[in-house]
């Protein structure tokens, strides 16, 4: 059972409620620095050609422009994996890359000097499918990368998971009893989404120090990972209020390179904040993820083998992808325990909008283009999933390959208890009524039911420092790179260092996300927030206070190990009536600071099990979610509602909707992505929303001074599988596209020829 | 040149928050241009920034304010037609002197009803239009009050708790 | 937005002064919740010069009793026709073809006059300038329309010529199922077009000088029963993938006469006389219901990516046709 804690596991208003609701919340289009240009984009009308000839002379000419920049005389900058993509190319790769840019005093300014730059392009043919970028002779995005195939990259160092092979699975297909084969994919490269659109605002101070304000997910990235881009100048990283990230605003490479090239020039601040088409059209999309291979299992469930070959469609360029690959290679091994893999990676260019960093982070592509043939091996076995996931999801003691390539042993916890909590709660015994059986049929309506897990060892990945500051006023400050982009884990990580510190969490304080003042965090990503942040700002609250305790030693006449804190007075445990303020411990003049680190831990995974009910109108192929839930072992929550929050977000952020609308579309013979409004891309209404229902366990993780876990990454994950087999279900045929629009739907049921 | 018979206004009188303001339409800086939203006088030149640009189409509800009691886009208004308006905006609702939140920010604050906030504003004012005219307004009906409103990080099970929670309860 | 002068109408008069002065380089508005997206994205090569508010015109907005009927301003809001009693108890299915027009700040914005007047949401013609520059097309008299090579799954299943947007409009079907007439003015003098004559393939047929100022619903026979449904991805936001009105005169189980009209499936609301045919002068019963369905469709030419439109339209035709439960 968790301990009864004075913060944890209580619901407390966020710590920046106030702002949000009162309107004073201050993002990126908010800060409006004294004197500021606008820096606006000019976009390309063919998915790919070469720029013959550009002539800027007119739009430099029209009042109120500082700069136009082209290919020709942006800073020799460069981003991707490897680095590849220079701030501007003399190549544009998708219908709407950038040509140029320009910066001026008015956004009037800005629309017209690009309707004066004029180019001439020599058009090239496009390439949108991945298999057929391959082909001899396909067009060639880049020439670093022949066949459109991106080179691999030591993103987590020289063993970097591009493939996961080990034992015979040869032998594997010969002793499984059921092997289902095909290829399938999930290549709708839906849009996380957030609401704001991205945006920097960047300003050098000198000729090497350039501060960089902007809407994104992780401070530390925009100075740690943009200086390697930008021949390490020094960046002063401020993030501000983030309005929505799901990993797409980690970072946002070329919205700073346009920003700071421009300010460079100008000498003047500039932003460059995207309009909404600029965010649908030129920002990130999710991987295109396709896989065509075999699965082998046994009668009971056991699986004997995994080959097959993983494509990924990144887009016009690579800029994580290869990072993705590595988890996704991990999170497979999770999902389904086997002794045979042979599962190899290829990541190929398209004209495309490319991919970026999105929850799900490999792991959802990789699962849900496996989905489809997990289903049908299962089915051919007649297995219930939830026994399948049960049998086959990772244990304590099992050893799987993480992203940079070492063997770790798992010491999380038994996630079955989990799995059988959600089962019970959402009636699976009873509605699941075997495969390609509806639970339900009421005229047109079909009721199906679904289930999907996912995983991930991110909870501790990568490494976190945090300084904290005892004031002798009783207050704490945490020195910590920790951004706010909608998880609540400002507030939370608070609570944790109020917890140890047993000060009212009012006088527990954070400094602002600002790599100038803080220490090294890689920030809000994976699931990490919990665990590794938490455990470096705990870690420093308890060296803050082991200092407190020595400090007052002599003036308490006490070791500190009798002492203990509540309230910003020291007492001691067995005589709390000897007690001194730390006003007067610390004394006015002084602070007492500890500091706390955490190093990458890949050994314990976290989980998800998603639930599913859907009613398919076969007569229109309408598909209605009409409950979800999700359960799951946190070991201890921190704060009810921002979990809550968390695990809400897997009908958000292209999650459980790209398998019922969500997808990007683009036009196959023009290039042009064809939805990109908040109309015609299919996002969850008020008016549509499921039943929702959370089953939260907190069995203790002994590795956390909380024994507390995050789950953030893992919500959107389970749910597009979940959907395909509940709608297979109740239409009684394996349905294998996403999304299922009525579409695909009146197509399966043979009711409208393909 | 202008030889038209309908009015080209050149001032427009609006109050926002309880506070008038008259306003030049023009093109200069300063003034309000005839193709300038209500959205972006409010933020740009009023500098109420609380009122938050999502898609800019109409689409998404973050834009949301109260004009004259009803819930409206400022993104899809233009300024000029504002004339003689009465517009509420997230930072009119906190009583002015004691900064005391309406009990709808409230209920927001208490129920955590948001993750990254920005599309709050314009949750509450649709809200707070909503139970002006309908108090004890159900669940369904404030579903439906919100249905234009986009929310990506899904804080719609907490924004109906926290909505529900300020309406007064049916006797 | 491109500048733009703006002038407030005080009158029909002064506005169709202002049109006449500014010919096609005036956009008149009035919700301007279409208007404005179209002026933002920037996908009419020629920007207008002038936008003339129509809402400065006072007593264009009645719902108002007529004989048996009704008159509709056009400068009616959505939310108030969807709303207002008369139009509930007499017209239900314009009430709800109002309340299902995107969502309720919209629907307190839009007016009918610019709900019927709007400019079509083909994907291809909506496309944004500034994303690499406006698609041209058919429909904007440069080059032919896109959908006929590319994703036309929103585009018209009949009656598609040259251009295959669909007409937009939720209530215009069932105004067109009711027999509406739409009163407009012009320097020439008023006129009404029945809403039938209303639409081409390009869109309303109005001179450019001309304004919508009322919609004029006649009296509905005692024993009418109306229908509409309206089939979209999500139950807000969306615009129709298919939409189906229905108006039918039954007495003692027999149809006695029928106007069924389909929505987002051609270019105008789409009569389904054939389907009318099937119905009128029998009993309604799940067969004929299942024979005029099919009929309403039998002249449908699906694009490459649409075909899934016809059945959902026959079921929506089918289901609009049941009178008891449980027949679909």
């Amino acid at each position: 059972m968790p301990k009864n804690y004075r913060f944890l596991g209580k619901a407390t208003p966020r710590k920046d409620a106030l702002e949000i609701v009162t309107g004073k919340a201050k993002y990126i289009d908010d800060i409006r620095p004294a004197a500021m240009l606008h820096g606006k984009v000019l976009r390309s009308p063919y998915p790919h050609a070469e720029i013959r000839h550009i002539d800027t002379a007119r739009a430099e000419a029209l009042a109120g422009v500082k700069a136009v920049l082209t290919y020709k005389n942006v800073p020799p900058w460069r981003t991707g994996m490897p680095k590849h993509m220079p701030v501007l190319d003399r190549k544009v790769r998708y219908v709407g890359d950038a040509v140029a840019l320009v910066a001026t005093e008015t956004l009037e300014a800005a629309a017209g000097a690009l309707d004066l730059i004029e180019v001439e392009y020599e058009k090239m043919a496009a390439v949108y499918d991945m298999e057929a970028a391959l082909e001899p002779g396909a067009p060639l995005l880049h020439e670093a990368f022949p066949n459109n195939l991106v080179s691999k990259f030591p993103a987590f160092g020289p063993k970097t998971l591009t493939k996961v092979v080990r034992g015979d699975v040869e032998k594997g297909f010969e002793d499984a009893d059921f092997i289902s084969e095909g290829t399938f994919g999930y290549e709708n490269v839906a849009n996380p989404l957030p609401i704001e659109p991205p945006g920097v605002i960047a300003q050098w101070e000198d000729d090497q120090r350039l501060t960089v304000w902007s809407g994104t997910q992780s401070a530390s990235w925009h100075r740690w990972i943009m200086q390697s881009k930008m021949g390490f100048p020094d960046i002063r990283a401020i993030t501000t209020q983030c309005g929505g990230s799901f990993g797409s605003k980690n970072y946002a490479p070329q919205c700073l390179f346009y920003a700071a090239a421009l300010a460079r020039v100008t000498g003047i601040a500039v932003k460059v904040y995207y309009s909404k088409d600029e965010h649908f059209g030129a920002f990130v999309l999710r991987l295109g993820s396709r896989f065509r291979g075999r699965i082998g299992i046994k009668k009971d469930g056991t699986v004997t083998a995994v080959a097959g070959s993983w494509m990924v469609d990144t887009g016009s360029y690579s800029d994580m992808t290869q990072s993705q690959i590595a988890v996704g290679c991990g999170e497979a091994q999770l999902m389904l325990k086997s002794e045979n893999w042979d599962l190899a990676t290829k990541v190929i260019c398209t004209n495309r909008c490319a991919s970026g960093v999105i929850r799900g982070f490999g792991g959802q592509e990789l699962e849900s283009a496996l989905a489809p043939i997990l289903a049908d091996v299962m089915a051919k076995a007649d297995l219930d999933p939830v026994q399948f996931f049960k049998k086959n999801y990772v244990k304590p003691g099992d050893r799987y390959v993480w992203r940079e390539g070492n063997h770790w042993t798992c010491r999380g916890k038994d996630y079955s208890e989990a799995m059988e909590e959600g089962a019970r709660a959402f009636g699976w015994k009873d509605k699941w009524k075997g495969w390609l059986k509806p639970t339900a049929v009421d005229g047109a309506k079909r009721i199906g039911v679904g289930v999907g897990i996912h995983g991930n060892a991110d909870v501790g990945e990568d490494d976190s420092e945090a300084y904290i500051r005892l004031n002798a006023d009783g207050t704490a400050t945490i020195h910590a790179s920790v951004s706010e982009s909608g998880m609540g884990q400002r507030s939370n990580l608070c609570k944790m260092a109020a917890e140890v510190l047993q000060l009212p969490l009012e006088h527990v304080h954070m400094t602002p996300p600002d790599t100038l003042v803080n220490p090294f965090d890689f920030g809000l990503v994976g699931s990490r927030g919990t665990y590794a942040v938490g455990s470096a700002i705990i870690g420093a609250a308890e060296d803050a206070l082991q200092k407190l305790f020595e400090l007052t030693a002599p003036k308490l006449g006490a070791d500190p190990k009798e002492m203990e804190t509540a309230d910003g007075r020291i007492f001691i445990r067995d005589n709390p009536d000897r007690v001194i303020s730390w006003s007067k411990a610390i004394g006015i003049m002084h602070t007492v600071t500890g500091f706390g680190t955490h190093k990458a831990d890949y050994s314990v995974p976290n989980f998800i099990i998603l639930f599913v009910e859907v009613e398919v109108d076969i007569g229109t192929g309408a598909l209605k979610v009409c409950k979800v839930l999700t359960a799951t072992d946190v070991g201890q929550i921190i704060d009810p509602p921002s979990l809550e929050g968390q695990l809400y977000g897997a009908l958000g952020s292209a999650g459980l909707d790209t398998a019922v609308f969500e997808e990007t579309i683009i036009d196959r013979n023009s290039g042009h992505m064809l939805n990109m409004n908040m109309t015609d891309y299919k996002w969850r209404t008020f008016a549509d929303l499921p039943e929702f229902e959370n089953v939260i366990l907190e069995t203790p993780f002994p590795t956390h001074r909380f024994k507390a876990i995050g789950v953030g990454e893992v919500a959107t994950s389970p749910g597009p599988g979940a959907v395909l087999m509940a709608a297979s279900n109740a239409v009684g045929k394996h349905l294998h596209h996403y999304p299922l629009t009525p579409n695909r739907i009146l197509e399966a049921l043979g009711r409208v020829e393909r | 040149m202008n030889r038209s018979i309908g009015k080209e206004r050149k001032t427009i009188a609006l109050t926002v928050n309880g506070v008038s303001h008259e306003l030049e339409v023009g093109n200069r800086p300063f003034q309000v241009a005839p193709s300038h939203t209500l959205a972006h006088t409010l933020r740009e030149t009023l500098n109420l920034t609380g009122t938050k640009v999502g898609c800019d189409q109409g689409a998404c509800g973050s834009c949301t304010v109260i004009m004259d009691g009803t819930p409206i886009l400022s993104c899809m208004t233009l300024t000029v037609e504002c004339h003689g308006r009465e517009i509420t905006t997230i930072e009119g609702l906190a009583d002015k002197r004691s900064g005391k939140l309406d009990p709808l920010q409230q209920a927001f604050v208490d129920h955590t009803a948001f993750q990254c906030g920005f599309c709050t504003p314009g949750m509450i004012m649709a809200s707070k239009s909503l139970l002006d005219r309908n108090p004890s307004a159900d669940r369904h009906t404030v579903k439906e009050a919100l249905s234009g409103h986009y929310c990506r990080c899904i804080s719609h099970y907490q924004v109906v708790d926290a909505v529900m929670a300020a309406a007064k309860k049916e006797v | 937005m491109k500048p733009f002068r703006h002038f407030d109408a005080e009158s029909v008069d002064e506005a169709l002064a202002l049109l006449t002065e500014y010919g096609d380089k005036a956009r008149v508005t009035a919700g301007g919740t279409d208007l404005l997206g179209v002026l933002k994205s920037e996908i009419l090569p020629d920007h207008p010069e002038a936008v003339i508010n129509l809402k400065t015109i006072c007593g264009l907005d009645g719902i108002e009793a007529d004989g048996g009927g009704v008159r509709i301003g056009a400068l009616a809001r959505l939310a108030a026709i969807a709303d207002a009693p008369i139009v509930k108890k007499y017209f239900p299915a314009l009430a709800l073809s109002a309340a299902s027009v995107g969502s309720p700040e919209l629907r307190n914005m839009g007016t009918i006059g610019g709900n019927l007047c709007q400019d079509t949401r083909c994907w291809y013609y909506r496309y944004p300038d500034k994303m690499g520059g406006r698609v041209p097309c058919y429909r904007k008299g440069q080059g032919p329309c896109h959908a006929i090579r590319g994703d036309n799954r929103y585009h018209a299943v009949l009656g598609g010529r040259k251009c295959y947007a669909v007409c937009p409009s939720d209530p215009a079907i069932v105004l067109a199922a009711l027999e509406a007439g739409v009163k407009t003015v012009r320097p020439a003098g008023e006129r009404t077009i029945p809403l039938a004559d209303f639409y081409d393939t390009m869109g309303p047929v109005l001179d450019p000088d001309e304004i919508v100022t009322e919609i004029r619903i006649p009296a509905p026979a005692a024993n009418a029963v109306q229908r509409f449904s309206k089939f979209r991805l999500r139950e807000s936001i969306d615009f129709a993938v298919v939409s189906v009105a229905v108006v039918l005169e039954v007495a003692e189980g027999v149809c006695r006469d029928a106007r069924i009209v389909l929505g987002a499936v051609a270019p105008v609301p789409y009569r389904a006389v054939a389907a009318e045919d099937v119905v009128r002068g029998g009993p309604l019963d799940e067969r004929q219901a299942g024979l005029a369905a099919e009929a309403a469709l039998r002249d449908a030419r699906p694009m490459s990516g649409n075909a899934y439109k016809i059945e959902i339209a026959k079921t929506l035709v089918r289901r609009a046709l049941r009178l008891r439960e449980n027949f679909f």
